[in-house]
């Protein structure tokens, strides 16, 4: 068997398993929560949200991407727990392992369907970022959402943010990967972000605190000129610390003694 | 002698400084029911674990279908099947889709899914969620499992553990039933005596990480030659200090008696000439042909003296 076939078996597999859970709901409904509120905003207060001369659109991709860069690490530290607690708690590591594939192919597929799920909610929340939108555009028409924008932003700094993310991301996976308490990766991930929100006020290699890349990443989109593959720099940092720590992860998951 | 379908080779286990297996030799031979037996904490899942790379061995240590563990690791895993002390299951998925994951993993049809729930006897609970089965379920699910890519090896450690009565029972049938009309071989662990003497052809015994003994069942029985001799007396701590002093192994002390090992009948005078020159009250002297139970105790507790 190839390791092709292996690891389409294994992502099968995962996906599988995830039948039915929680987790599934999570993926689809944490995406909406932002975009409800600002629909409700803009019902609510639109008129002094948007000024006569403003675009409607910027101003809810400056609401919508704000918040959601904040809460999207806790979304991360979450996702990661729930991927790799559906063995710890289920003590399948054992049944998982005794299967005719290499360790190193069912931790990909784990490390796949991880960054699948972020990657689907992000864009699921640009989605239905745009959705807000279009949807006062016909509810509200004196907003002004019929101005011209182009949509394709929502979409840009969700790949953006999702980029930048990778870095902590593959952190807050070994780690949930790697102990069984639920806490502890809780703990040190949300540690880290408050330790940025510290440093980044006077520490000057703040910039190279993983925890911070995604705000630091994202830009001046607010900018006319802005170029969504403009700055690249955190990018790359979150890239190239996740392509370390995943293989770093892998080679500690499949030494592991599994109990 | 045909190849065994397992063979170890002087395997050493390390759990930091502490030495878990101690130059363990197994042999196991094909369509035999071997079964793995020692008290608790005596290596017994630690070997299994290494015999399934759960633990890594060193290379050479480890042969299954006579080929080496590490090299040939994803093959030799696709003809075991195992069961690992507590079951691994999924308790938000139905049996059915606990299968479905590992069918997913190894591939082959769909259709296999209710042959291996047929074999188990668990068709008409497969659709219930796995959170609700009873641990005799479990462990059946956990069988079902461990059948799905036929293997012809199965490594089955304490199927019974916690089971009731009938649960037990039924463990026991499916293990002979897959042993003599499926032909797979079993490996199978356990701390019961009486569990291993009703189903093995074949056993080895481990304690404090070394191997007491391997071969038949009938040759463990021969093993125990020995009489077994029951006193009762008063003073059970001068009597043990005395007779261990002249060389006779104790294997249980009571509170009203001991429990020893002898060869001859003439050891039975001696025994009692000892302990009355000591002034110990003798109340009464039985001897008996030992049975499995004490060979065990025997060679598991000779260690600790």
């Amino acid at each position: 068997m190839n390791s092709v076939t292996a690891l389409k078996r294994g992502i099968g597999a995962e996906l599988y398993k995830f039948r039915r859970t929680f987790i599934l709901w999570f993926l689809v409904l944490a995406p909406a929560f932002i975009p409800f509120i600002n629909l409700m905003i803009f019902v609510k207060k639109g008129h002094e949200l948007v000024g006569p001369e403003d675009n409607p659109w910027e101003r809810l991709v400056q609401l919508s991407i704000e918040p959601a860069n904040f809460l999207f690490m806790f979304f991360v530290m979450i996702v990661a727990l729930f991927v790799s607690s559906i063995e710890h708690n289920s003590n399948t590591w054992k049944l998982i392992y005794t299967q005719p594939i290499s360790r190193l192919v069912v931790y990909t597929s784990k490390v796949v369907v991880f960054l699948l799920m972020l990657l689907f909610s992000l864009l699921l929340f640009s989605l239905f970022s745009v959705l807000v939108g279009l949807l006062l555009k016909v509810l509200m028409p004196d907003l002004g959402f019929d101005q011209a924008f182009g949509m394709s932003l929502f979409f840009q700094l969700a790949i953006k943010v999702f980029l930048a993310t990778l870095g902590y991301a593959s952190l807050q996976f070994w780690m949930s990967q790697h102990w069984k308490n639920l806490l502890l990766p809780l703990g040190i991930g949300i540690g880290g972000w408050i330790s940025f929100l510290i440093l980044v006020q006077g520490w000057k290699y703040a910039e190279y605190h993983p925890y911070g890349f995604p705000m630091l990443g994202l830009g001046n989109y607010k900018d006319p000129a802005y170029e969504w593959l403009g700055e690249l720099k955190f990018i790359y940092r979150s890239v190239g610390l996740a392509a370390v720590v995943f293989v770093l992860a892998g080679l500690d998951m499949v030494r592991k003694r599994v109990v | 002698m045909p190849e065994p379908i397992i063979q170890t080779q002087g395997l050493d286990f390390y759990f930091k400084d502490f030495k878990a297996l101690d130059q363990v030799s197994l042999n196991v031979p094909r369509g035999s029911i071997y079964g793995f037996l020692g008290p608790n904490g005596a290596g017994k899942t630690t070997t299994i674990r290494v015999l399934l790379d759960l633990f890594h061995p060193k290379r050479d240590q480890v042969r299954i279908f006579g080929k080496e563990l590490l090299d040939h690791r994803e093959e030799i895993l696709g003809k075991i099947g195992a069961l690992i002390e507590n079951p691994s299951i999924y308790k938000h998925l139905s049996g059915r889709q606990n299968l479905e994951v590992v069918r997913k993993m190894v591939g082959g049809k769909k259709e296999r899914v209710d042959e291996v729930l047929k074999i188990v006897r668990l068709v008409d609970n497969a659709d219930k969620k796995a959170k609700n089965y009873s641990l005799g379920m479990c462990q059946r699910l956990g069988l079902a499992a461990a059948l799905l890519t036929d293997p012809e090896l199965l490594i089955l450690d304490e199927p019974t553990n916690g089971l009731d009565p009938s649960g037990i029972i039924e463990m026991r049938e499916l293990i002979l039933r897959l042993n003599k009309e499926h032909g797979k071989t079993i490996f199978l662990s356990s701390h019961i005596l009486s569990e291993i003497e009703k189903l093995a052809t074949d056993v080895a015994i481990i304690d404090q990480g070394k191997i007491l003994y391997e071969g038949k069942l009938e040759g463990l029985k021969n093993e125990g030659n020995n009489l077994q001799l029951k006193v009762e007396l008063d003073q059970v701590d001068t009597a043990t200090k005395v007779l261990e002093k002249q060389g006779f192994v104790i294997s249980e002390a009571y509170h009203n008696g001991l429990l020893l090992s002898i060869k001859t009948r003439q050891e039975i005078a001696e025994i009692n000439q000892l302990l009355v020159a000591s002034g110990v009250q003798v109340y009464q002297l039985s001897s008996s042909q030992e049975n499995l139970e004490a060979v065990f105790l025997n060679l598991t507790k000779k260690l600790d003296q």
